[in-house]
């Protein structure tokens, strides 16, 4: 015959085992809670691949350059647009403007040819007076095995863009595409692009730092001083 | 009732003259790495002063703050940072000297859209920092401080833009000399492998992709099971090339060189030497030869 013998304590031992485990998640909590990492990285629609992550290779090389040229493709529209005559038609910069400054992904050198050696076409609605479309730039029968294509689209605001999503990138993974009738994302979609979405440095800075306030010194322009400036001259009456 | 106006305007009038003055004030332009001393340098030219955070000398690669940086940085006005993991110490000293909330920081890396570190065998996606050993994703920043540095200093906007544009084709042409180096030399033997991830941006711009990268961190040796792995990739592939750290030397390199054959070449971090506004661009002219030369010597192997 057996008896079973509880330890007197057993019933104690239980609620500081259960408080012991409570008191260890809520620490490891607040710990997460208070040191924890966000993830910043964008949740894609179907229609984006993002650049850090979906793409690889000469693919990931062609968009980091295509990334950087777009904010110089507008400088260099005023720079040959610059002077001239009155009546003349604007003009996009077109392949030979980008040799001209060594811009690539455009300009034909080693590392072209490296990624593939893409062939870029441009598409100006403006040159053929339709005023409803947007300036492409198209990239495609890249050589790399499992190349896609890329267009670089500046859609202007008259033709229903606005300014925020002015200039877009968008990645096909077909190797050969014709150009696009129209840089509208419906139809973008619908033939197989999608839009390139960066992973960018103040991404990665909101994962590191949290989202600082990159504005936390306002400038000073002395006025907000003189009140209290007034107020140590004649008093507050 | 008009005495009080009076004094206002005269008030006023003090305070709009205070404030004139202190924009036509030269900025004073911390930055944390060199390559942002020759970007700044070349943008703003002779109209802010430039204030590196760290001597000259100090190795950015785990730094640990001196009493003197707690006194340079509160001398600036605005800091360049690299902001995603190249000088993580620069918010140690922010917040040690108290101006984590005073002192205006231009993050290099917003506007540069960024790549994982290359042949990590892990498949791990980690963002690699360095941005600025490249050409593209280096324009990329110089147009950025540019234009951050005009909206502090905006009746300089234009001439900062412009010098810009300017330092930019400079860093683009570059790339043509390199080009004229390697003209007619086949690539199709070049396989590399670098000793940390320092050099992803560049390679990949030139479309050279990177077998192996032997640290699997930044700074962080392999385990000896690591390196053996890391050594039958290397041979597996074929890798003839293995590019190391110029400055910061490792004993590891020779190692992996006597192990599998392959070449050695030393690339600059740009990381350590005076700064200067030239240093950048005479920096990657160097990598770049050396890169060339390291493709010329593949293609006879």
């Amino acid at each position: 015959m057996t008896e079973e013998v509880r330890p007197a304590g057993a019933r104690l031992e239980g609620w500081a085992l259960l408080a012991a485990t409570l008191a260890v998640l809520v620490t490891l909590t607040l710990y997460v809670r208070a040191n924890g990492r966000e993830d910043t990285r964008e949740v894609l629609y179907d229609w984006q691949v993002s650049a850090f992550d979906g793409l690889a290779g000469a693919d990931q090389a062609i968009y980091n350059s295509l990334y950087t040229v777009k904010d110089e493709i507008p400088i260099i529209f005023d720079d040959i647009n610059a002077f001239n005559p009155p009546g003349t038609k604007f003009r996009w910069p077109n392949l030979k403007d980008f040799e001209d400054v060594l811009l690539p992904p455009f300009y034909q050198d080693t590392s072209w040819e490296q990624n593939g050696s893409v062939t870029w076409s441009l598409h100006e609605p403006l040159a053929e007076g339709e005023m409803q479309g947007s300036t492409m730039y198209l990239g495609t029968d890249g050589k790399v095995e499992g190349q896609g294509s890329f267009l670089l689209i500046i859609g202007h605001v008259h033709a229903g863009f606005t300014n925020n999503n002015a200039i877009a990138i968008w990645w096909n993974a077909k190797n050969h595409v014709e150009m696009p009738q129209s840089g509208f994302k419906d139809q973008l979609i619908l033939s197989g692009w999608r839009e390139v979405v960066p992973y960018s440095g103040d991404l990665e800075v909101k994962r590191l730092f949290g989202d600082p306030s990159k504005e936390s010194q306002e400038s000073n322009d002395g006025s907000e001083n003189v009140d209290q400036l007034l107020e140590g001259i004649i008093g507050d009456k | 009732m008009l005495t009080r106006t009076l004094v206002r305007l005269l008030a006023l009038s003090l305070a709009m003259l205070g404030a004139h003055a202190a924009a036509a004030k030269p900025l004073k332009i911390g930055v944390t790495l060199h390559p942002y001393y020759s970007f700044v340098a070349n943008i703003v030219k002779d109209r802010a002063e430039i204030i590196p955070l760290i001597d000259a000398d100090a190795n950015p690669h785990g730094y640990a703050p001196q009493p003197d940086d707690m006194i340079r940085i509160t001398s600036m006005d605005v800091m360049v940072v690299n902001g995603i993991g190249h000088d993580s110490w620069a918010f140690e000293i922010l917040d040690a000297s108290g101006m984590k909330d005073k002192l205006k920081l231009i993050y290099a890396n917003d506007g540069v859209s960024l790549i994982p570190i290359a042949g990590d065998p892990s498949g791990e996606k980690i963002v690699n920092p360095h941005t600025f050993i490249s050409t593209t994703a280096a324009i990329q920043q110089v147009y950025l401080i540019a234009r951050k540095l005009g909206e502090l200093d905006p009746e300089n906007a234009t001439f900062f833009r412009d010098n810009g544009r300017k330092y930019a084709l400079e860093i683009r042409k570059l790339r043509a000399e390199f080009d004229a180096q390697i003209a007619g030399v086949s690539l199709a033997k070049f396989r590399c492998a670098t000793m940390h991830s320092g050099y992803d941006y560049i390679l990949q711009e030139l479309g050279l992709q990177v077998t192996a990268v032997i640290e699997p961190r930044h700074g962080v040796e392999p385990t000896a099971r690591q390196l053996a792995e890391t050594i039958d990739r290397i041979k597996a592939a074929n890798v003839n090339v293995l590019f190391a750290e110029k400055y910061f030397a490792s004993k590891l390199s020779d190692t992996i060189r006597d192990a599998t054959g392959v070449k050695m070449y030393s690339i600059s971090h740009i990381s350590a030497g005076e700064y200067t506004p030239e240093k950048f661009v005479d920096e990657m002219r160097e990598n770049l030869h050396t890169l060339a030369t390291a493709i010329i010597e593949s293609s006879k192997s």
